[in-house]
């Protein structure tokens, strides 16, 4: 390639392709990412110091904004939400997909088929799951009609029409799509793990429950980090499977930031007041995010 | 007893048989060799004196226990991997000391044992690092400090050094021969490189096919081969199998080389009872290349050396010696000659045999006649 630049100065086909044959092709790619990205960024924290109502308006407003939404006891009860179905969501899917990764790494048969049904969710949009688990969970059409009908009708599982439990049947439909993805992430980290390390372990004297907590689970700690990492930026994204499910309700008892901001900022001619909303949730995300990938990335330099 | 009894020991899966029935015995002290080409069945013993496989049948004795229906962990015994399989998320101390905690070793005991070790390997500067920090060499020494840490009565190598660079490979050699002499354990090591077996072992299974093809000293190995298959594997460069016809001439073992030019006599030991039945019969005759030489190189005490007339075929000098490849019999033939009677190809040179050394198989069974 050096040869071909010294040989040909100036213009020349080769020089074309090498050079500027890979910018042009990247170019649309990097001029969508600057534009879907960073010039919205740019645009709602713009939007979020004005008093857009219906339509933008680009007088600057300070902080008002921000001020109106810390007052509103909406926005409070969404954070708080989020709060409960995101910690609860990355809790139960890494403890169920790890759980199910070691049991499915103890050389099974049929561990491919099982494997594929534990990734079918993965393959369904949020909407679908949505729709499916509000259907399973109404207690007039889902289990609580199936064991009423078994001729168990003591049974009470009311918990989608319950403003107390309604978040946790969001939590369940978001961990029946996801924890198979994240089995999937520990199954190929246990299946990196050097079989001769077990082997080294079992003649050391450990069983395998010691095997696994002590040494192969602590081993994993960059698939902790990448499925951390992914369930939590569905976590704080998450829009369409609870508007599918619950549409937020019953009244704002499942209401996440991003119904908040979608509502106001779309449907209720508050412009102003969804953008500082979903700036707010921009900044929650690189608070749970910026300092894993800081210390992850200390780690590494470090070696 | 021995310090390890390996008594007509089979693995089979199905129809498929790995070990075909193995005999060993070692005593205390002593280090063995299973050596043997890869799918030879050295591994599978190994991890079945481990206690990592399954014995179809037979029995495996370790002291005067025998630990078939044992678990690893009650064998008294350590084991050092390829791989090294170090525990990746803890330090070099902490690898050490796992095997010790589980086993509910007392921490200040812990500690004592953890210097000991570290001071006998020279890894004292790395017990704070990972092992992702360290090199081949110094994961191979953090291996074996996890296995002497326990103190077992038997320690199992898995092929330790085939992951290592030539030079560090020797280098580790020798500090495994030393650290045996030293610490006199039992070790059982295998291995697919013979000159590993040769330089670590008293005593060495050669093995084939599942089969111990041999079970001897290195010396006993290297002198007297008990057939053709154990004559190639062990040596570099591998002994001359030539096919020659045998003949008797006042009680010696005669047999005839011919260069390409003309046909020369060779007159080897006195003939014996088994190699009379093969008298007027095809045989190979086997020579190493270090007793086919040239005169000068030659220990000339032993009076009955035999001269022979070669055309030099190539050339491959080593250094100290210099390879000749000659013809006899249509045979490329390798003698080990002093650089200087090397000669260049085309020329003529003359080469001794030692005819005590020479050895004669039956090519049909494969078996050395003695």
């Amino acid at each position: 390639m050096t040869a071909s630049r010294q040989g040909a100065p100036g213009f020349s086909l080769s020089r074309l392709a090498d050079v500027i044959l890979p910018k042009l092709v990247l170019a649309p790619t990097v001029l969508a990412c600057l534009v879907g990205f960073y010039v919205f960024i740019g645009w709602t924290a713009w939007l979020s110091f004005t008093e857009s109502r219906m339509l933008p308006r680009y007088e600057w407003a300070g902080l008002v904004q921000y001020v109106e939404l810390f007052g509103n006891d909406r926005w409070w009860g969404a954070m708080q939400n989020l709060g409960v179905f995101g910690g609860l969501f990355i809790l139960v899917s890494l403890t169920l997909g790890l759980l199910m990764a070691v049991l499915l790494d103890q050389k099974i048969r049929f561990e491919g088929a099982i494997r594929t049904l534990y990734l079918y969710p993965m393959a369904l949009s949020f909407i679908v799951t949505g729709t499916a688990w509000k259907w399973i969970l109404n207690p007039g059409l889902g289990l609580e009609k199936l064991a009423h009908d078994w001729g168990f009708t003591g049974v009470t599982f009311d918990w989608i029409i319950n403003p107390d439990f309604a978040i946790y049947t969001v939590v369940i439909a978001g961990v029946w799509q996801s924890s198979g993805f994240v089995m999937a992430l520990f199954l190929a980290g246990l299946r990196g793990v050097d079989d001769s390390i077990i082997k080294a372990a079992q003649m050391d004297g450990a069983s395998l429950p010691t095997i696994y907590t002590r040494i192969i689970i602590p081993s994993l700690r960059p698939v902790f980090l990448s499925a951390f990492m992914i369930l939590a930026h569905i976590a704080v994204k998450s829009f369409d499977l609870v508007m599918a499910l619950t549409g937020g309700g019953p009244g704002f008892a499942t209401d996440l930031p991003s119904i908040f901001m979608y509502q106001h900022g779309f449907t209720r001619g508050q412009l102003g007041l969804g953008a500082a909303s979903a700036m707010m949730m921009l900044f929650t995300a690189c608070a749970v995010v910026m300092p894993l990938l800081y210390s992850e990335l200390r780690r590494e330099r470090r070696g | 007893m021995g310090a390890l009894s390996i008594r007509n020991v089979k693995k089979s899966f199905g129809n498929t048989h790995i070990l075909k029935g193995i005999d060993l015995e070692i005593e205390k002290g002593q280090f063995l060799i299973l050596v043997g080409p890869s799918g030879c069945g050295k591994s599978t013993l190994l991890n079945m004196i481990a206690g990592l496989d399954d014995i179809t049948s037979g029995e495996i004795a370790i002291g005067d226990r025998v630990v078939n229906k044992l678990s690893p962990k009650d064998r008294d015994i350590a084991m050092v991997f390829q791989s090294y399989a170090l525990y990746p998320n803890m330090t070099v101390r902490k690898n050490i000391a796992f095997g010790l905690d589980i086993r509910k070793v007392p921490k200040p005991e812990q500690e004592e044992i953890i210097a000991r070790v570290a001071k006998t390997l020279q890894i004292e500067h790395l017990l704070d690092r990972k092992p992702m920090q360290l090199s081949g060499g110094q994961r191979q020494r953090v291996a074996m400090g996890r296995a002497l840490a326990r103190n077992p009565t038997l320690f199992l190598f898995d092929e330790p050094l085939s992951n290592l660079d030539a030079k560090l490979r020797v280098e580790m050699r020798s500090e495994i021969k030393l650290l045996h002499q030293r610490l006199g354990t039992t070790i059982v090591y295998v291995t697919h490189d013979q000159i590993e077996a040769m330089t670590l072992g008293d005593r060495i299974a050669v093995m084939k096919d599942g089969e111990v093809r041999q079970f001897g000293s290195p010396q006993q190995i290297y002198d007297a081969p008990a057939d053709l298959y154990v004559a190639g594997f062990i040596g570099s460069p591998s002994m001359n199998f030539i096919p020659v016809q045998l003949h008797e001439e006042d009680g010696h073992a005669v047999v005839e080389l011919d260069n390409g030019r003309a046909v020369q006599k060779v007159r080897l030991s006195p003939i014996s009872d088994s190699q009379r039945d093969f008298v007027g019969k095809q045989v190979v005759l086997g020579i190493r290349p270090e007793q086919l030489t040239d005169p000068e190189s030659a220990h000339s005490e032993r009076g009955n050396l035999q001269t022979l007339q070669a055309t030099v075929a190539i050339t491959e000098p080593t250094g100290p010696d210099t390879l000749v490849t000659v013809t006899f019999n249509g045979i490329k033939t390798v003698a080990r000659c002093h650089p200087r009677a090397a000669g260049a190809p085309g020329q003529q040179v003359e080469l001794t045999l030692d005819p005590t050394k020479a050895l004669l198989f039956d090519p049909a069974s494969e078996k050395r006649l003695a």
